[in-house]
């Protein structure tokens, strides 16, 4: 291969040529072929067969199944569970993605403003990121706990009620919601900083002599703007990372009480791992999946092309 | 009629101080340049007439009224930036229309969408919209007010930039190096404009550059800054013909002005070396003896040098020696022709033309000096 691309000295050109140009495919084709594979074996092909799992009866260690057609999909829409799991992680994101995207945007013209403890600020706000949320929910647990947590002492001391936050139906998910904002806040404060880094100086200077007075006018003229990339590649980070809301949910409130916290991620993991009934895990899988391609689709549609990109 | 008054304006970062109390007046409709090497506070000074810089001390005046502590918003006062600052996501028109909406609308008919439709807005936008018009067409940028900076030459950016500074008629007119970022014809085509524009807008225009040609060219006075002090101010022929201070005769002026060693004894006289330069001053001591290039020149006496190299531009001469006697550099310009192109290697004596030199103290202060013509005959050679 080597030979035929630095050339013998083969001395009819247009034949050299083409042999060339055919081993310079054969080349790219070499070197794509690991990233296609691991495409191929690693994303294409499971989820094809969840795509084929939907569609049967299958449960794990069954010795056969069956096709049943939409049957899973029309179990589906009468389970209770379900429902109830897309209206959560519904309420979890609309929850979650604004609050955590306005508070790290807020966070980060501050710190970006400030003369001093850029990076102390941004570790202090990145930590959550980095620390294991699942070793983090034993500690959300304490906090939170309705006679000995800190959380509900301090309420209880100013007089206000102290509600069961993570053991009530009505107050479970705005507890995983601030749980998600703490977790998400630091990575899209990061990112926020690099992006408000980026913006030139000189264009706020530009601003200000062009008559903008007010931090507002400017925020309008000039870093919402500016941000325009970064708000669209934060929007779709908080909106995938939310929508895929597992972790705390599994450690703290397994779903409960009575499905007030039940998320799509986890009614699949029950379904599939711990009823063992692969085909209908793969079924919600397959309308997760559905969600989220939805909403990607819908974001690039609509943001980009109001984004302006450098 | 007092423009803008810079009144010993003194800025420090930290331990840094970057302007000495440095005080400058611009005359109503006058353009002055700011002209220094790269880190002489030029810029600053500018920002700091802008308003976005503040000062340690001092005050700027604009037009009779103290705006020290004003924002620059306030002050009425446009400015070009080096890199032009325009806004990429906004379209030319828009971005001409920015400063003429931050100050005509208010916050309310800013707003997208609804604001149009509050009252007043419409009239107040046709007025924007034919302002910008004007402008453009005046800049001959018309054409380009649909597309984005992104999509436009570098000479074109320069001259939406230029616009947006010009669409709202400001009080002051504040450049830091337009020109720096257009390639070298665009340079002196853009240099003409400018002044061009300069008549014609008729505001106080102040005009930060390292380039002494520019300066030199579009200013009605120049000042040299230095070190964070301005050395002199004066129209450019004052500045080449009589620099106040060696620091401003070296800086301007290409190829530089020869400066060499001389000393005044007992009896008055300047000598370079052993060679009496037809010049006398007060006091003893040592001194520089500056002179321009093209005022000094090969003769028949005169202060003896090694040629070194020559280069023919064309129009001159530019012969290259080194003084015999201490080995300073020395260059002399000629109009080609007059001599025999001088060979490298060889000995030639240069003579300096007395009546345009220049002495300085040794501390960099310009010296008086009498020109004795009667004991040392005097050649005009080359202008």
């Amino acid at each position: 291969m080597a030979d035929a691309v630095f050339g013998s000295a083969t001395p009819a050109p247009p034949r050299r040529l083409r042999r060339a140009m055919v081993s310079d495919a054969a080349i790219a084709w070499w070197l794509a072929m690991p990233a296609i594979l691991s495409y191929l074996i690693l994303i294409l092909v499971p989820t094809l067969a969840v795509l084929a799992l939907a569609f049967t009866d299958y449960d794990f260690g069954a010795p056969s199944f069956r096709w049943i057609g939409f049957e899973n999909f029309a179990e589906m829409f009468g389970d209770r569970k379900f429902k109830a799991a897309i209206a959560n992680t519904a309420l979890y994101c609309i929850f979650v993605v604004p609050l955590s995207i306005g508070i790290a945007l807020l966070l980060a013209i501050m710190i970006e403003a400030g003369a001093r403890g850029r990076a102390l600020f941004r570790a202090i706000f990145f930590l959550p990121v980095v620390s294991l949320t699942v070793a983090m929910a034993t500690v959300w647990q304490y906090l939170l706990h309705p006679s000995i947590g800190p959380v509900n002492n301090v309420l209880r001391a100013i007089g206000l009620g102290t509600p069961n936050w993570l053991g009530s139906s009505e107050w479970v998910i705005v507890s995983l919601g601030f749980i998600g904002v703490w977790e998400n806040v630091g990575y899209n404060l990061v990112l926020f900083l690099a992006g408000l880094t980026a913006i030139p100086r000189e264009l706020y200077g530009a601003a200000e002599v062009d008559g903008a007075k007010s931090s507002l006018s400017k925020f309008r003229l000039v870093t919402w703007p500016m941000l325009g990339p970064t708000m669209l590649f934060v929007v779709i980070i908080t909106m995938t990372r939310s929508i895929r809301v597992f972790d705390t949910v599994r450690t703290l409130t397994q779903g409960g009480p009575n499905n007030a916290s039940e998320v799509l991620l986890h009614t699949i993991y029950m379904e599939g791992f711990h009823n063992l009934r692969f085909g209908y895990s793969a079924a919600i899988t397959l309308v997760f999946l559905a969600c989220v391609l939805v909403l990607m689709l819908v974001q690039n549609r609509l943001i980009d092309r109001k984004v302006h990109y450098g | 009629m007092p423009g803008v008054i810079v009144d010993s304006v003194t800025k420090s970062f930290g331990q840094n101080t970057v302007l000495k109390s440095v005080t400058l007046d611009v005359a109503r409709g006058e353009f002055v340049s700011l002209v220094g090497p790269s880190g002489c506070g030029k810029t600053t000074l500018m920002r700091i007439i802008a308003g976005l810089e503040s000062v340690s001390s001092g005050r700027v005046i604009i037009q009779g009224e103290d705006v020290t502590g004003i924002r620059a918003a306030d002050r009425d006062i446009a400015m070009v930036f080096q890199n032009y600052a325009l806004y990429p996501h906004l379209s030319v028109r828009q971005n001409l229309m920015v400063p003429l909406a931050m100050r005509r609308l208010t916050a309310a008919q800013r707003l997208p969408f609804i604001g149009l439709y509050l009252p007043g807005a419409r009239n107040v936008a046709n007025g924007m919209a034919a302002d910008v018009e004007r402008t453009a067409g005046l800049l001959g940028i018309g054409h380009l007010l649909a597309r984005k900076p992104a999509q436009l030459s570098g000479g074109q950016r320069q001259r939406v930039a230029l616009g947006r500074a010009i669409v709202r008629e400001p009080r002051v007119f504040l450049m830091d190096e337009p020109l720096s970022n257009l390639d070298a014809a665009l340079r002196v085509q853009t240099r003409m404009e400018i002044v061009a524009l300069h008549r014609r807008v008729g505001a106080s225009t102040v005009y930060v550059t390292h380039d002494q040609s520019e300066a030199m060219t579009m200013s009605d006075r120049v000042a040299v800054m230095m070190d964070g002090e301005i050395l002199q101010v004066a129209s450019p022929e004052d500045i080449y013909v009589n620099p106040a201070d060696l620091r401003v005769a070296s800086f301007i002026g290409s190829p530089k002005i020869n400066t060499l060693p001389a000393s005044i004894g007992t009896d008055h006289m300047v000598r370079v070396g052993s060679h009496a330069t037809g010049l006398s001053g007060d006091v003893a001591g040592e001194v520089v003896f500056a002179v321009r290039p093209e005022d000094i020149a090969p003769a028949a006496t005169g202060i003896p040098a090694r040629i070194e190299h020559v280069e023919f531009l064309g129009d001159c001469l530019l012969i290259h020696a080194r003084m015999s006697e201490t080995g300073h550099a020395l260059i002399s310009r000629v109009a080609p022709g007059q001599y025999p192109s001088p060979e490298p290697g060889t000995t030639m004596r240069f003579q300096p033309v007395a009546a345009k030199a220049l002495l300085f103290a040794s501390s960099g202060k310009r010296l008086a000096v009498r020109v004795l013509d009667a004991t040392q005959p005097v050649r005009a050679v080359n202008g």
